[in-house]
């Protein structure tokens, strides 16, 4: 280190441009940070438990109505599959647990830590405010791509496991290989991945302005609750656009053969506005923040 | 209102007209606050005088409702990055992660900090544990600290760099009297050091015994500031008079129209109107017998109740957020 000045001598002028800490060591340091939370961890773990049930439970539904070909082949029977267990999971997660990792990911990573007094060492280190914001949005992503892929992975494994390689069929009835299967299991994934960052911008947005986790958790998870309501009224048709879980069942889309994108095109395109906006949101909130 | 040597003094920080409203409520008001470099500043005052709000403002924590802030000479909080890698702060108290050990919360503190090289980190780390006497507990999760090692933990981070300004708010809180002896042993060295130390405190036995400047708040703004010694002294002048004939020097005095008292075994004169050699003077003249003259010391319990005395509970503003809920 520099020599100190002791007594009333003027202020050494050498020391007059920003200093930062490295970047990288700032990601690292947040990531080991996120992954040793008691709370991400049991949440990811439990979140991969989830296709196994789903799969399990599917085996019993599909054994059941076997004997009764009048109905056709419900869609639970073909959840078994390393192709449609993977997508159903993911579908069926993606309308309220996931978010409910999203929020509570982006509720501690602002909100959690002023109200623990952390938030005030980062900022006095100091770790610039948008610096600090980019980090913590890293954080909150690198969460739920780890909980997405952990369903995944299990949902696959299990798959393989009940099925076997066979019985890759789609919901028109093709027969695809076990490649393209995993193709259409990872546009799925990428596009659920898409779905929750969005919904994580918004939640970091809300985590800036308050410094109390559970506002964010109760935001996030009662406006979905509220969209969906608004985007079951015929009245309000013309609102659904504007809606980000209006075609949250789009990523079923990819067991139809050919793949139909329309949807899964349009909510896509619709999660990238709201992760723009739900992001600026958060810079502009956090750049005054009192902490 | 009492003010520091009119020589240029290089300052550590400087606020001028230093502003902040809470939702309409005033927390901080015309706050000119010098801090000179080399300095330990003891903020005094009430809690809820604003002690905290400013320090929050001095940091960049807090955005001014207006006035200025300069910290190590560049304006904040525009220029954070500058002067913040070489301020050291505990702020209303540790903020630490319960799941985490002491070392783990200190080691992800000092991945933020810009001074350190990333080689530097862990020997940084155990030396502040070891400067604040936590190495012991380092492993032990941060639940499980007692009050006091929550608090030195806190100063350990503020320590994890060689600072030119460090920031203590309450350093003191919760800790025993061993503690509380550590924390002025650390502020001396830090002073030694030439580090300029600002340090806030309800405690005015704990300001008086470490600091070399004061700076008194009460209803959210300096009613007072400068050398803690001379502060001492421009409190109501006296002089302590030592001598077996008390009631006869009082009356000599009263002669003169000075003011005077006795006391069970001497006379306390006012110096208002007068000086010392002047009272001795006329003491002698009357045939007086003098032991001993000294100069009262105003003490700074006694300075802090004369400059803080209509002080009626204040709602406690400090640190109050600025939330949505």
């Amino acid at each position: 280190m520099t020599t100190e000045v002791v007594g009333m001598t003027a202020l050494p002028v050498g020391a007059s441009r920003p200093r930062r800490a490295p970047l990288g060591r700032l990601l690292r340091s947040e990531l080991r940070w996120v992954f040793r939370r008691p709370r991400t961890l049991v949440g990811i773990g439990l979140l991969g438990l989830a296709p196994i049930v789903i799969g399990v439970a599917t085996l019993f539904v599909t054994s059941g109505v076997t004997g009764d070909p009048e109905q056709g082949p419900p869609i639970t029977a073909l959840g078994g599959s390393a192709l449609t267990l993977p997508v159903i999971s993911l579908s069926m997660l993606l309308l309220f647990l996931l978010p409910l990792v999203a929020s509570i990911a982006a509720a501690d990573a602002i909100a959690g830590e002023s109200a623990s007094g952390t938030l005030r060492g980062l900022l006095v280190a100091p770790v610039g405010r948008l610096r600090l914001l980019a980090v913590k949005m890293v954080g909150v992503m690198a969460v739920i791509t780890a909980a997405v892929l952990v369903i995944t992975v299990v949902a696959v494994v299990t798959g393989l496991i009940l099925h076997g390689t066979s019985g890759l069929v789609t919901l028109s009835g093709t027969t695809l290989s076990l490649g393209e299967s995993l193709g259409r299991v990872t546009v799925t994934v990428g596009w659920v991945l898409l779905q929750l960052w969005a919904v994580a911008a918004i939640a970091l947005a809300v985590s800036a302005c308050t410094e109390h986790p559970l506002v964010v958790l109760s935001t996030v998870i009662g406006g979905l609750i509220v969209i969906g309501i608004l985007g079951s009224l015929p009245v309000l048709d013309w609102l659904q656009p504007f809606l980000l879980s209006d075609n949250w069942t789009a990523g079923a889309d990819v067991l139809r053969d050919p793949v139909y994108t329309g949807d899964m095109g349009t909510s896509a395109l619709r999660a990238l506005c709201y992760l723009v906006i739900g992001y600026s949101l958060a810079v502009a909130r956090m750049a005054t923040k009192d902490s | 209102m009492a003010q520091a040597a009119p020589a240029p003094v290089a300052l550590a920080a400087r606020t001028r007209g230093l502003r902040k409203l809470y939702r309409g409520t005033v927390a901080v008001d015309h706050v000119d606050l010098d801090v000179p470099q080399g300095s330990v500043l003891g903020m005094l005052g009430p809690n809820g005088s604003g002690k905290t709000t400013t320090i929050r403002m001095l940091l960049g924590l807090t955005v001014p409702t207006a006035g200025t802030v300069e910290l190590l000479g560049v304006p904040m909080p525009e220029q954070a990055e500058v002067a913040l890698p070489e301020v050291g702060a505990l702020v209303e108290g540790p903020g630490f992660h319960s799941f985490l050990s002491g070392r783990d919360n200190l080691l992800r503190l000092a991945a933020a900090e810009p001074m350190l090289a990333g080689k530097a980190i862990p020997g940084a780390v155990e030396d502040a544990l070891a400067r604040v006497r936590l190495t012991d507990a380092a492993d032990r999760r941060f639940r499980g600290y007692s009050l006091g090692m929550k608090q030195r933990l806190g100063l350990a981070a503020a320590l994890l760099v060689p600072r030119r300004l460090v920031v203590l708010d309450e350093p003191t809180n919760g800790l025993d009297p061993a503690g509380t002896r550590e924390v002025r042993e650390v502020i001396g060295q830090l002073h030694a050091a030439g580090t300029t130390v600002l340090v806030s405190s309800h405690l005015l036995a704990e300001v008086e015994a470490t600091c070399t400047h004061v700076a008194v708040l009460h209803r959210g703004t300096v009613v007072a500031q400068g050398e803690l010694a001379t502060l001492l002294e421009a409190g109501s002048p006296a002089l302590v008079v030592s001598t077996p004939d008390g009631d006869k020097a009082v009356e000599a005095l009263r002669d003169k129209r000075i003011p005077a008292r006795s006391l069970p075994d001497g006379l306390q004169v006012d110096l208002t109107t007068t000086t010392a050699p002047e009272v001795v003077a006329i003491l002698v003249g009357a045939g007086v017998a003098v032991h001993e003259v000294r100069k009262q010391r105003t003490g700074l319990e006694e300075l802090f109740a004369r400059l803080t005395e209509s002080g009626d509970a204040q709602p406690d503003v400090d640190g109050q957020e600025e939330g949505w809920l």
